[in-house]
């Protein structure tokens, strides 16, 4: 795994714990490979809007809330991970 | 009209060392809301997650009807939304969700499978007399109590020297009936007043011997 792969996988977790306020959560706690919503790290709809508006605001990435590809992206880390690395525009 | 209502039990917090401290066995948790799933709770503050634990207290099996009353409710996510939005930014999904005044009813009724009816209210400084207006209001339609809380959060700095407020995050919850427990009992006010959660645990404590607010409160005897 590349160093820049790593340091992103970093970044996108403190990305979630704090846009998230998820105070109970350390980047350890996050599997890349675990759902991010309902099982897994237990995010929910609100949760998703807030998400959708962190990546705007830091990496310029639209997504449209009602499309089936934003579901895929948001399926676990290593998905979004996927999702910044093709699309970021900053 | 008489206006017959019962205190049953009731639970008081105040945030940090402050005065008056609710007496011992009417507390709940220095640091409330380790009850709560940390996913909910992360959306709470401290006077929020204070509620929560006295409605968690006072109603253990989610049996009745929930009345919450803050006068100006989560003033810091409010004003920094407006601010957000002169900055022509996009607000913050949470933030919005949360700033709805029955947010915190709702977080609760998750939390504990709560499905009574529930209802918030704001009410300009009166909220003391409006919870136990609504409240008896539940009695009446038959319901066995009613629990009904006011709180205030932190007010944002900006509304310093503006209102009216406590100056702390505080809350305040009794469950009320019709007919067990102390009589509240009502008179006409000699200096209406706007009780805030503070004068309201001062009372009950025993400090005060009556609330004034759009009427005087006194506590009967059992």
């Amino acid at each position: 795994m590349s160093e820049t792969h790593t340091t992103l996988s970093l970044e996108l977790k403190h990305l979630l714990i704090e846009t998230l306020e998820l105070e109970d959560i350390a980047p350890g706690d996050i599997d890349p490979d675990a759902p991010l919503f309902g099982e897994g790290l237990g995010l929910d709809s609100i949760d998703a809007l807030e998400l959708g508006l962190a990546l705007q605001k830091r990496f310029g990435i639209k997504l449209d809330a009602e499309a089936e590809e934003t579901r895929r992206h948001f399926a676990n880390l290593n998905a979004l991970q996927a999702l910044v690395e093709a699309r970021r525009a900053n | 009209m008489s206006f017959s209502i019962h205190l049953e039990d009731w639970r008081g917090w105040i945030a940090a060392e402050a005065t008056p401290t609710p007496d011992p066995r009417h507390r709940i948790s220095a640091q409330p809301g380790n009850d709560l799933p940390a996913m909910l709770r992360r959306r709470l503050d401290s006077a929020g997650r204070a509620t929560c634990e006295i409605l968690a207290a006072l109603d253990p099996g989610s049996d009745f009807p929930l009345v919450h009353a803050s006068r100006h409710g989560d003033t810091t996510r409010s004003l920094a939304m407006l601010e957000a939005l002169q900055r022509g930014e996009p607000i913050s999904p949470t933030h919005f969700s949360m700033s709805v005044h029955n947010a915190l009813l709702g977080v609760h009724s998750i939390a504990r499978q709560h499905h009574r009816p529930i209802q918030a209210l704001g009410a300009c400084g009166d909220e003391f007399d409006a919870i136990l207006a609504e409240a008896k209001g539940y009695l009446v339609e038959g319901y066995q109590a009613v629990i009904a809380v006011f709180s205030e959060c932190v007010l944002a700095s900006a509304y310093h020297g503006c209102t009216e407020h406590p100056g702390i995050p505080c809350a305040v919850g009794l469950r009320l009936t019709l007919n067990t427990g102390q009589p509240l009992l009502s008179s006409d006010p000699a200096h209406p007043t706007h009780p805030t959660p503070l004068e309201v645990i001062s009372w009950l404590n025993g400090d005060s011997p009556y609330l004034e607010g759009r009427r005087r409160w006194e506590l009967g005897t059992t």
